[in-house]
């Protein structure tokens, strides 16, 4: 095996597939998009570069930061959105992670229900959420029947269509349903984190006269920081690009953009209104984002590598 | 190791294979044996124009594919009119069976331009597809996108056979056309924008057909205090609310044209005006109507929920398509009603066509053209005005006693009619511009005050039109 990695033209072949893909799925994509995003393309008229001349060419970024109301409220709802899923899933992963690793029976039925959301399409979810926060169906329905609101659902809470506060009630809904949806995953990682600690480890401390309550905050959370910095990295950059829920959830029209999001934002500008470049120059800044994101999480959760 | 290596050969020569197959799979349909396609040559109507033109004979082997996108599910749709349309692809793919087929694209009507853009921008347009005139038509004939069809309609007399050549007016393009001046699209029907009304509950609360916009009032109040809710109304789907506003608008004289021209903007009182009374009639929309899309909006007029509804005449499609029977008997239409003390045409009606484009870029246009001749022959027509309910394009003599009664209502509206416009929302700039005009109105509904609540439709144009 050594003499063989040691081979450059079994290395070179080894590579050429993954790298010949993701050249041509990711990085010439992520290229062309960046060129997109320095031209003016709207469908269906072909791309035309805005030219160097008074940096016109950064004519989209240009809107986009400083005239573009739709983006201020996407970026400020998609910030919500990530430091909301950071915070709850960390929480609630870790929680629901320690709690079934600690249980003997059941164990994997637990794992598998809490983890069933986020095999489950997202399309098919949201429509099924969005019956259980319409008006006249769900939610206020059942609590109707039961004599609230004098029997009228229509009367209760507009969960999907309320407007009003800073970050709006449907957004508030969203973040609740992706964590439902998503809370599975970090249970995943974090379970597959704490079963890779030693048991001697744990035994040691018990005859140190540890609690149960200690271990976890001293034993358990510094050993699987490496994976609270991997899982809070994956959760800012999937809710940075979150779509789905939001585009399957939400009525687009009476909602008139205030429950946009980056992607959703991106997806009208590109798709709907056909303005390609412009939707690029979202797409760059999501990227942009998203690599700004991991980097501060890598920066701050400092992790050491403990031999388990 | 023997048995290994074979497996691994086994394994290797069954995944190339499949690859082979599905490769291989979905190029052309098998060619009808000459014997099936003359049968089917038979089969035709003899009556119609553009089964007559079917050459079956011609059954070579090469069976050439088009594609055709629409904006309903043609399997599952009950919209009586979705259903002439996959009737005509149907008769289209049995008369030409072995020279030409047709494999319809579908998806709901909201992610349609999406999908076509989509397609559009990798090169992949449809062969035919179908549009509105408006923001949307104008982008595909005026980039090339769409092909342009007066040799077509000139050919064998095709335009002969329309009712007039106004029919054309929303596929008609001048210098801006893609390819010249031009027609673009071929209208198939044409759909007007009426007050539908529950002729029991107006009887029963005493409610009179309004003229104009007091008594529209004054009959909401009637049937309010009946205990009816009187109008059902989505502002989720926001075209529906911008429908009423764009009657509004224009029954208090605004004239979109002097906006294109800035020779007034958004900001103008009759504009205003129309966004206070569209917040005086939300008083008697239903109580969810924030939240209802418009398939829930309309089902609580086709249920008996409400009293009123404002829809395009594609609601006769859906009343005798999917409504209980016996309803259809129970629905009254009326015209817009005017304003009070405006000087406009209050006989202005709101008037939309589904229109066929053929894609410039198609490798098939005889294919592609006949196809579009079936939507519009006598067969297609007759069924557009005694099933579906829409007023035919083509001087076709349909039976009026078996037409839906709704339909000689709309009918009496569209006749009545000095003139048409079109839905707002597809009349505007572009449409961005659209969907901003229609997010206003949804703010209006929602309590804004109007001058406010217009201020982005105003900044959109004066950033991107004037």
């Amino acid at each position: 095996m050594d003499k063989l990695m040691r081979n450059k033209k079994a290395i070179i072949l080894f590579i050429a597939p993954a790298l010949i893909l993701f050249t041509a799925v990711l990085f010439v994509p992520v290229c062309k998009a960046v060129y997109y995003s320095f031209c003016n393309y709207k469908l269906p008229g072909n791309a035309k570069f805005l030219g160097f001349e008074g940096m016109k060419f950064l004519k989209n970024y240009k809107q986009l930061l400083t005239k573009d109301q739709t983006m201020r409220i996407a970026f400020r709802n998609s910030m919500f959105f990530m430091i909301f899923s950071i915070v709850t899933q960390l929480i609630f992963g870790l929680f629901l992670a320690a709690l079934l690793t600690n249980i003997r029976k059941g164990r994997n039925l637990f794992k598998n229900i809490y983890y069933l959301p986020c095999v489950l399409s997202s399309a098919a979810l949201g429509l099924l959420w969005m019956f259980v926060f319409t008006p006249r169906l769900g939610i206020n329905q059942m609590l109707a029947s039961l004599g609230k609101w004098g029997g009228d659902c229509t009367l209760g809470p507009q969960w999907l269509f309320n407007t009003e506060g800073y970050i709006i009630l449907p957004i508030w809904v969203v973040s609740f349903v992706a964590l439902w949806q998503y809370v599975g995953q970090s249970m995943m990682l974090y379970m597959a984190q704490i079963s890779g600690i030693s048991s001697d480890v744990y035994e040691a401390s018990y005859i140190d006269g540890c609690s149960k309550k200690q271990s976890f905050f001293y034993i358990t959370l510094p050993l699987i920081k490496p994976m609270v910095a991997t899982a809070m990295s994956l959760n800012a950059i999937g809710s940075l690009k979150f779509f789905d829920l939001i585009y399957n959830m939400l009525p687009e029209g009476f909602l008139s953009h205030k429950a946009d999001v980056i992607a959703t934002h991106l997806y009208t500008s590109a798709f709907k209104f056909r303005k390609l470049g412009y939707g690029s120059a979202i797409g760059v800044i999501l990227l942009i984002l998203c690599l700004i994101m991991t980097v501060i999480i890598n920066k701050f959760v400092k992790t050491e590598n403990y031999d388990m | 190791m023997k048995m290994k290596k074979f497996l691994a050969v086994c394994l290797s020569a069954a995944m190339t294979l499949s690859m082979l197959t599905a490769c291989g799979g979905s190029a052309a349909a098998p060619a009808a044996p000459a014997a099936d396609a003359a049968a089917t040559e038979e089969a035709a109507p003899a009556d119609d124009a553009a089964e007559a033109e079917a050459p079956a004979e011609e059954a070579s082997g090469d069976v050439q594919e088009i594609t055709f996108m629409i904006w309903d599910d043609l399997e599952a749709s009950e919209d009586l009119i979705t259903k002439g349309y996959k009737d005509s692809v149907d008769r289209f793919n049995k008369d030409f069976e072995g020279k030409y087929h047709c494999t319809p694209i579908t998806t709901n009507l909201e992610e349609y331009y999406d999908k076509l853009n989509a397609l559009v921008a990798a090169g992949d347009t449809p062969d035919v597809f179908i549009a509105s005139p408006g923001a949307n038509l104008n982008d595909y004939a005026t980039t090339g996108v769409a092909a342009k069809l007066d040799d077509y309609l000139a050919a064998d007399g095709w335009k002969d056979t329309f009712t007039s050549d106004a029919v054309f007016a929303g596929g008609t393009y001048g210098d801006d056309g893609g390819d010249g001046p031009g027609i673009y699209a071929i209208p198939l029907n044409i759909a007007a924008a009426c007050v539908f009304y529950n002729t029991e509950m107006f009887a029963d609360a005493g409610a009179e057909v309004p003229k104009t916009f007091s008594e529209l009032l004054d009959a909401c109040q009637k049937l309010q205090d009946k205990g009816y809710t009187p109008i059902t109304i989505s502002a989720g789907t926001a075209w529906c609310l911008s429908m009423v506003a764009g009657y509004l608008c224009d029954r208090n004289g605004l004239n979109l044209q002097d906006i294109k021209d800035h020779k007034t903007d958004w900001k103008d009182e009759k504009v205003i005006q129309a966004g206070k009374q569209i917040q005086e009639l939300s008083k008697y929309f239903q109580k969810t109507a924030a939240g209802d899309d418009n398939d829930v909006a309309t089902a609580a007029f086709y249920n008996g929920d409400a009293a009123i509804l404002i829809q395009g005449s594609w609601a006769i499609g859906q009343i005798n398509g999917s409504c209980a029977e016996g309803f259809a008997d129970k629905v009254g239409v009326f015209a817009f009603p005017a304003v009070d003390g405006s000087s406009a045409d209050p006989n202005r009606v709101i008037a939309k066509s589904d229109s066929l484009c053929m894609s410039a870029d198609t490798e098939s246009p005889e294919a592609a053209i006949q196809l579009i001749k079936y939507f519009v022959d006598d067969t297609a027509s007759k069924y557009t005005a005694e099933v579906g309910g829409k007023i035919p394009v083509t001087n076709v003599q349909y039976d009026e006693k078996v037409a839906p009664p709704e339909l000689k209502y709309v009918m009496d509206v569209f006749k009545n009619a000095s003139s048409t416009f079109g839905f707002y929302n597809e009349s505007l700039a572009d449409t961005e511009a659209g969907s901003t005009f229609d997010n206003c109105f949804v703010e209006i509904f929602k309590g804004q005050d109007p001058a406010t609540a217009l201020d982005p439709i105003q900044q959109y144009y004066e950033d991107n039109v004037w």
